[in-house]
């Protein structure tokens, strides 16, 4: 299983894409610095509706984790090099969880560290807010990696349709149907952050803190499950 | 072997197959890629022979559990080899695909294929199989910077670091020299000396022949035909030839060499080029000369009309 691991994580840690990367884990940051800078005069609301809804957990961050965990699996199909993998005497979960686990390592602590920055900027080093957002982010990117690696695997567009995914049915669908958040991961990550402090969007429907862990280990545990039984049944190119 | 092809070269095999593949068919939607084949493969070098896009490379990915089948099964050793990773211990695979992890040096991969397979005593394994394919002075380099023929034979080093008891090879000669494909003959001969079952395909068949005890000749996703290489061999050297004559007096030429038993007919081109139609093509390349000596006619060229394997393979599936 080490042996995948360091292997993916060869093949995502390319320069360019962790600049590209960075560059975005930084964007909330600055957002946070310069709201606070314009002498307060943005609420809490909406700094939880601008920066952490649509800046941090609607864009930035599945954005990072799709760019890393749709490759995993997506850049060894496409260079035939997955038959390296599946024709070793392993159970496809223990070439799915290397894959999973490398991914997440990329994303998370980009990702953890800019959640961090971001909230204790941007609500003035208050420590329940801030481990509230980042403990959520954290939740969220081990979430997205799940359902993106699977999708690496199951579609030759997986970063098409993870953009679709993440543009039209959580950007779009779930602003203004209350159903779709039910099933959004990034609405999940939310309930996750009210869960931790109840303070954070206070105006949203929320799933409570028991359904948002569950629907939080359904969707890693799900996606993960389906990923393995893609393994096993894929025509390895 | 045992088949369902059109021509049955060989007898059935008394000992249990290593490999059975048994009313295998695959289909991409309306594509037919592999149409009811059979065939038992021995320990051995098995030759999978037949032109591009014959179906050769599907049977292998089927063969080796890569891709399902539409309809029938492959057991190795008696096993289904689909959804069965523990079988991969037993099966080194070297597919056609060329692409390598560029960022990698050659031990490193090789290191990493055996450690995927669990093998013991890593190292040394690592170091054999690197001997193996004679590659000990460029394993410490990236394997972006290696040739085809390098990569080539660095990915079978891979395929060989758990010792595998069968090994299918997908076109392994492709990219390589001249000097290589002594070498890597050599060593495919090595292994099946000790008791290895060895599969590998090729369009080419030469290449075939000089290393395969066995040949499955695969045509339009049908198994042609199955056997001992001389066998087929002497069947194709029965089948008719067209074959074009070029000199300076065609009239002469023709109207002398369709006495020759080894000519079936004759006619001349517009361009003054001569074609025969010969059975015996064999016979045909001693008596031609012979003949164009007696008469004082001088040949310019001699070239077979259908050699390729296309044309081979269409009369095997026609007979």
């Amino acid at each position: 299983m080490l042996s995948i691991y360091q292997l993916t994580l060869r093949q995502l840690s390319g320069r360019a894409r962790l600049l590209i990367l960075v560059v975005l884990a930084v964007m909330p940051v600055v957002t946070a610095a310069l709201l606070l800078a314009e002498s307060g005069t943005d609420s809490v609301s909406d700094f939880d509706i601008g920066v952490l809804s649509a800046g941090l957990f609607g864009s930035i961050l599945p954005l990072v984790v799709l760019a890393i965990a749709a490759s995993a699996f997506a850049n060894e199909i496409e260079d035939r090099t997955l038959a390296n993998l599946t024709l070793s005497p392993v159970p496809r979960w223990r070439i799915a969880l290397p894959k999973l686990l490398a991914s997440i390592t990329i994303a998370g602590p980009l990702i953890a560290l800019s959640a961090f920055l971001t909230a204790h900027i941007g609500f003035l080093g208050e420590w329940k807010a801030t481990i509230a957002v980042t403990v959520s982010a954290i939740a969220a990117v081990v979430m997205y990696a799940s359902l993106f690696i699977w999708l690496g695997l199951k579609s030759p567009q997986a970063v098409g349709v993870g953009l679709l995914y993440i543009v039209l049915w959580e950007g779009f669908f779930a602003g203004f149907i209350t159903g779709v958040r039910m099933l959004s991961i990034r609405y999940y990550a939310i309930a996750l952050m009210h869960g931790l402090d109840e303070r954070r969007f206070v105006d949203y429907d929320h799933l409570s803190m028991t359904a948002a862990v569950v629907m939080t280990a359904l969707v890693i545990g799900g996606f993960f499950f389906l990923s393995v039984r893609r393994l096993r049944r894929m025509d390895v190119p | 072997m045992s088949h369902n092809g059109d021509l049955v070269v060989s007898g059935a095999p008394a000992a249990a197959p290593v490999i059975r593949v048994n009313g295998v068919s695959r289909w991409f939607g309306a594509v037919v890629a592999v149409s009811e084949v059979t065939f038992d493969i021995m320990p051995g070098i098995t030759g999978l022979l037949g032109p591009n896009g014959a179906g050769k490379t599907t049977l292998l990915r089927m063969m080796t559990g890569l891709a399902a089948t539409s309809t029938g099964t492959v057991t190795v050793f008696g096993e289904p080899v689909r959804d069965n990773p523990p079988l991969y211990r037993r099966i080194g695979v070297m597919s056609e695909h060329e692409t390598v992890y560029g960022f990698m040096k050659g031990r490193e991969f090789v290191t990493m294929m055996g450690r995927l397979r669990g093998i013991p005593n890593l190292e040394a394994a690592v170091d054999h199989a690197i001997g193996l394919v004679d590659l000990a002075d460029a394993q410490h380099r990236s394997m972006e910077t290696y040739s085809r023929g390098m990569r080539q034979r660095m990915r079978l080093a891979g395929a060989l670091v758990h010792d595998p008891e069968i090994l299918i090879l997908d076109e392994p000669l492709n990219g390589a020299d001249p000097r290589q494909r002594v070498h890597f003959k050599h060593l495919l001969q090595q292994l099946a000396t000790e008791g290895r079952t060895i599969v590998l395909s090729s369009h080419i068949l030469e290449e075939v022949e000089q290393v395969a005890d066995t040949v499955l000749l695969v045509v339009n996703g049908k198994l042609a035909a199955a056997g001992g290489f001389r066998a087929i061999r002497a069947a194709l050297n029965q089948r008719p030839y067209h074959v074009r004559v070029i000199c300076d007096s065609p009239r002469r030429l023709a109207a002398a060499v369709v006495a020759l038993d080894s000519v079936d007919a004759v006619h001349v081109d517009p361009d003054g080029a001569i074609v025969v139609l010969s059975r015996n093509v064999l016979d045909l390349q001693i008596e031609l000369p012979k003949l164009a000596r007696s008469e004082t006619i001088t040949l310019r060229r001699v070239e077979p009309l259908d050699d390729s394997l296309e044309s081979v393979f269409g009369y095997l599936v026609e007979n």
